[in-house]
């Protein structure tokens, strides 16, 4: 009983904000100016097609993020895939400990090196760029994707890949005929979060582009810091509408998404 | 391994080989807006430790990371913990329960900055219930400004480090919890005996990336207080940026970008250290 107490008061402080702005994007908003305080307005969809007003390019925005993270997220798998099975099948016995070494940069944060990268990219032509924002994205999401595909890809038992061998197959053939297939949930599952940590990311696109490339979160910290503030039911349709997405994705593939595992390279081998 | 090539590539021309000039521009007078460039040493450094402002931001990251990540941990470590057991609404709730990470901190910071404010905002909204008079946004307030900065800090992770948390949970054999309580162990015991020692490794590695999240701490204080107000919430990340973009001084922001990477590399050896230690059993 205690538990589901405790369940529903974690539901309501974590979802109220959340549900909070989703009626203020559908035009439900409190008066605060009276006491006891009331609701106002009417249901209407009016705030979503206001974006379009208040930020021109939001749908074009939305597209460039959207094309961003897939393709950010794409690379990163598939070169974090390969790296992590050469970690996992080094004879190497520092594989492990490489890893982890992959965990702290992963925790690196990108403000740590994002400003020589700035000069960097702008050196070779790279600013504001399509190319240069993905490159930079996938770079900076590859380790977490190594540490977790490093751990999925361990755990494997190297059995079924000597017989592969045994049977004249190639390196390419072993990896994708063998390797691929019974990873594939986890490296689905992690091309899921990386897609979610790409498509919210704003401090790379923002020190990288300068308007002919813009991601959401780039036009959301504009909303405020060019003094222009905007209004809260528009800029609560926004939020829903870069939310969405995510929301929807997350909810679909939530069974696959335990496969995301930080604990799988650490923990003992099973078997 | 040839295998290991594109990952190299797209971490050496991408985050590695910026970084490592970025180190060695920071003991010259580099910028990509001048064109003498003389060695200088540690000036760059110094600047950086002797400017208040830094001092202030370190100041406030420490209290950050001192407070946001143990809570982090507790608020998702619970949740998982209360989610551990397959029952009706698990799944509802497991879903639902994630969403606040989804937000992006940049989406984070400008709700709660209209969700504090006042005509239309929650915080207003109570206080109105209760019949208490109008109150400002706490983010505007010097004492309240970093506690509040922490508390969405912890509305956004916390449920990450349930979704990192709950599978390594939901996992521990169901006998273990039986032993326990068969032992007349009490929930807390349960939790210090069984769940903490069979997730030591993993609770390591999520606080270690917890660690550098705060350590960079950066979109969501961006727009909900912009470092302010005076310096009640600036961070080294915001102090970095400002530098580098805004006021122009490039040798500055980027030797204090690489005081960042100091200290998470800091941390990071001693996790390395603790995450090899004994082996679980």
């Amino acid at each position: 009983m205690s538990r589901i107490i405790l369940l529903l008061t974690a539901l309501v402080a974590f979802l109220l904000p959340l549900a909070w702005t989703a009626l203020a994007s559908f035009g439900l908003l409190p008066d605060n100016s009276s006491r006891p305080p009331s609701w106002t307005g009417s249901l209407t969809l009016q705030h979503f097609s206001e974006i379009g007003i208040a930020e021109p390019t939001f749908w074009q925005e939305l597209a460039t993020s959207t094309a961003a993270a897939v393709c950010a997220a794409a690379l990163t798998v598939g070169v974090a895939f390969l790296g992590a099975y050469a970690l996992a099948r080094s004879y190497f016995r520092a594989g492990r400990m490489l890893a982890q070494g992959f965990l702290v940069l992963a925790s690196l944060p990108v403000m740590a090196y994002v400003i020589p990268l700035s000069d960097f990219m702008r050196r070779i032509h790279l600013v504001d760029t399509f190319a240069g924002l993905v490159l930079a994205e996938a770079a900076a999401t590859a380790p977490l994707a190594v540490f977790v595909l490093h751990g999925a890809l361990a755990q494997l038992s190297p059995e079924w890949e000597e017989a592969a061998v045994l049977d004249g197959a190639g390196l390419c053939a072993v990896l994708g005929r063998v390797v691929f297939p019974l990873v594939a949930p986890s490296v689905a599952a992690t091309a899921i979060v990386l897609f979610v940590l790409d498509w919210n990311m704003l401090l790379v696109p923002l020190v990288l582009t300068s308007g002919e490339i813009k991601t959401i979160p780039v036009a959301m910290s504009d909303f405020f810091t060019f003094e222009r503030e905007l209004d809260w039911p528009t800029a609560a349709a926004a939020l829903i509408v870069s939310l969405a997405p995510l929301a929807v994705l997350v909810a679909v593939f939530h069974r696959l998404l335990e496969r995301f595992r930080l604990d799988a390279s650490t923990a003992q081998d099973i078997g | 391994m040839i295998l290991f090539a594109p990952l190299a590539l797209l971490l050496g021309a991408w985050l590695v080989l910026p970084a490592v000039l970025g180190l060695f521009a920071t003991f010259t007078t580099y910028s990509p807006f001048t064109t003498t460039v003389r060695f200088s040493g540690l000036a760059n450094y110094a600047a950086v430790v002797q400017d208040p402002q830094f001092g202030a931001a370190i100041r406030n990251v420490a209290v950050f990371t001192a407070v946001a990540v143990p809570l982090e941990l507790a608020v998702g470590f619970g949740i998982a913990y209360l989610l551990r057991r397959p029952t009706r609404g698990r799944e509802l709730c497991r879903v639902l329960l994630v969403m606040p990470w989804l937000v992006s901190p940049i989406a984070g910071g400008v709700m709660w900055h209209f969700l504090f404010g006042g005509a239309t905002g929650i915080l207003d909204f109570v206080f109105g219930w209760l019949g208490l008079p109008e109150v400002a946004s706490p983010a505007g307030d010097l004492r309240l400004a970093l506690p509040t900065a922490i508390a969405v800090e912890v509305w956004r992770v916390a449920p990450f480090v349930t979704f990192l948390l709950l599978p390594g949970l939901a996992s521990i054999p169901n006998e273990r919890w039986e032993e326990a309580k068969l032992a007349g162990a009490s929930w807390t015991q349960q939790i210090l005996h069984v769940a903490i020692p069979e997730l030591r490794t993993l609770l390591l590695t999520v606080a270690m990336l917890l660690i550098g999240l705060s350590f960079g701490a950066f979109d969501t204080i961006l727009v909900l207080t912009g470092g302010g107000p005076g310096t009640a919430t600036l961070t080294p990340a915001l102090f970095s940026y400002g530098r580098a973009f805004q006021t122009n001084d490039w040798p500055v922001g980027a030797a204090s970008g690489w005081l960042i990477a100091v200290g998470v590399v800091a941390v990071g050896a001693v996790y390395l250290r603790l995450a090899r230690g004994r082996p679980a059993t």
